[in-house]
């Protein structure tokens, strides 16, 4: 069976309002072995009302992708695991979230981690590497 | 019994299985304090662009690079002992360089109010022995500071709260989210929207005010009432409720003076954050944000955020944080452009860019020391096992030394 990729062509673009959280399985991970997958595993996901994800008409382990304007990146998308009303998505904090979230802050020093907008639509790359939201290294 | 360094509960009470110099087990942690003892896969080694040192090398190239910068700035001390923060705070000093910690975009606000007597605050042992209405605010406490609930607020009995959870204390939870702590508080599960909690602190008010608060009416009433009759009332005050409100602060300070019996608490992450905050406020009076230059200078632009996005740093010291992992993926593109020291126990984001690398003892495993527990108590750290690892504190002198 090939792939559909209608299903990719037609994929409208949603805006979804995300705030960040803490998960003790994530830190757990991140105590371990930041590198691993893991932590990219607990990480690169949002969590979705049920409701969002009909809306959108998405499924719980399609693969997203979150555009801010300050920036883009492919996580998966995951249906919360209690009952919320919508409209608002979470991601737990980490490099995937914040690569979305905006640096200005109106000079007050503290980003908007837990306040952000972003489109919403379905991706057929992968979850985005943790290298690719890494800056290179001064050079000698 | 060791004390934990996995946040800033600093729970003592923590037995450890050592086995071939790594713990290999602990009892009585939780998960999150469990995974910082038993440590990491990727221990730090020492570099210089990427390729191998040794110590003497690394300190001696972080000294040049610290010292031939006309702006350094020094990051990071909430994974650092009290004893490190001070050596930082006095390398800064020296250097005549910006300092500042991770509280600078997390509780630093609300810690800032606490040790300048803003407002009512309690220990503890207060919350265990007497607490009867307890608010997570913005707070998972579950997920962020395990032990919490069962240690200190919502299940253990007290002195004057021998029934515990069944009879004597009732717990509240105000978020955005259905966290696991709010799921513990259920029926007393207050759901506000992003944003919304300006909004439900100005409704209690009213409510405590004698007036019908316009929003949720019945709800908030019924909030009013209980704590009202609160004998010994927390509000444990999350970043959720922190980042809500940082515009205006003083709508909770307005809050809890309508609340006689009330005490906030900032519920802080990072194991010794809070002693960051309290040494830089001994010496200057601020908790963060701080430039040296002979006087002490404090502003929103020596804030890493902003020192990064306007490039007001030619040289960075970064220990116990890893900004890479926590700061906008915009900001952090400055780091690539200028020297990067990097001391830690682990290899972290930060590490794989930095110009040198120094890795360093893992505090309250292989180094002693000391810490302050979220409520501002001085806790004790003890070194665990023997190892070749200097401490924080140890790469700070002989660095000081250095320059």
């Amino acid at each position: 069976m090939g792939m559909d990729l209608g299903k990719f062509l037609n994929s409208p673009e949603f805006e979804i309002r995300i705030t960040t959280y803490r998960d003790i399985f994530q830190v757990e991970a991140l105590e371990r072995d930041r590198f691993g997958e893991e932590y990219k595993k607990l990480s690169a996901t949002i969590m979705m009302s049920r409701n969002d994800l009909q809306k959108m008409g998405f499924k719980s382990g399609d693969r997203v992708r979150l555009t801010s304007n300050s920036g883009s990146v492919v996580v998966e998308a995951k249906e919360n695991k209690r009952d919320e009303p919508g409209g608002i998505a979470f991601m737990v904090n980490s490099p995937w979230s914040n690569a979305i979230v905006s640096g200005e802050t109106g000079g007050k020093g503290i980003p908007e981690f837990k306040n952000m907008t972003a489109k919403i639509s379905l991706a057929k790359e992968e979850v985005t590497p943790l290298e690719k939201l890494m800056p290179g290294m001064r050079q000698a | 019994m060791v004390t934990c360094t996995g946040c800033a509960l600093l729970c003592d009470d923590i037995e450890v299985v050592v086995e071939n110099n790594r713990i290999k087990e602990t009892r009585n942690a939780c998960r999150r304090g469990a995974a910082r003892m038993k440590g990491c896969v990727n221990r730090l080694i020492p570099s210089i662009y990427q390729k191998p040192s040794d110590i003497d090398s690394s300190i001696k190239k972080a000294a040049e690079i610290l010292k031939n910068a006309k702006s350094p700035m020094l990051f990071g001390w909430s994974n650092s002992t009290c004893e490190a923060q001070v050596k930082g705070i006095g390398l800064a000093r020296k250097l005549n360089a910006i300092i500042d910690d991770t509280s600078s975009f997390c509780q630093g606000i609300l810690i800032e109010k606490v040790l300048q007597k803003k407002f009512r605050t309690c220990s503890l042992e207060d919350v265990r022995n007497r607490a009867d209405v307890l608010i997570y605010w913005g707070s998972d406490a579950q997920d962020s500071q395990p032990r919490h609930l069962s240690r200190f607020s919502y299940f253990p009995r007290g002195e004057t709260r021998q029934r515990g959870y069944e009879e004597d204390r009732v717990a509240i939870a105000i978020d955005v989210r259905e966290s696991n702590t709010a799921k513990i508080c259920k029926g007393h599960f207050y759901r506000i929207p992003l944003k919304g909690d300006r909004e439900f602190i100005l409704a209690l008010i009213d409510a405590l005010s004698g007036k019908v608060p316009s929003y949720d009416t019945k709800k908030i009433l019924e909030l009013a009432g209980i704590l009202k009759k609160a004998e010994f009332g927390a509000i444990f005050a999350g970043i959720g409720l922190t980042y809500s409100i940082k515009e205006d602060l003083v709508v909770l300070l307005t809050l809890v003076d309508l609340l006689p019996n009330f005490h906030i608490m900032p519920m802080v992450g990072h194991y010794n954050m809070r002693g960051f905050n309290e040494n830089l406020f001994r010496e200057t009076g601020f908790v963060n944000r701080v430039k040296f230059d002979g006087n002490v200078n404090h502003e929103d632009k020596y804030s890493i955020l902003e020192v990064l996005k306007e490039k007001r740093t030619d040289a960075l010291l970064v220990i116990g944080g890893d900004p890479l992992s926590s700061l906008p993926g915009t900001v952090v593109k400055h780091l690539s452009a200028i020297p990067v020291i990097c001391i830690d126990p682990c290899a972290t984001l930060t590490s794989k860019i930095a110009v040198v690398t120094i890795p360093c003892a893992v505090s309250g495993v292989e180094s002693d020391g000391t810490a302050v527990r979220m409520d501002g108590e001085t806790v004790k750290l003890s070194k665990v096992m023997e190892n070749n690892y200097l401490s924080d504190e140890k790469i700070l002198t002989r660095l000081m030394r250095a320059i």
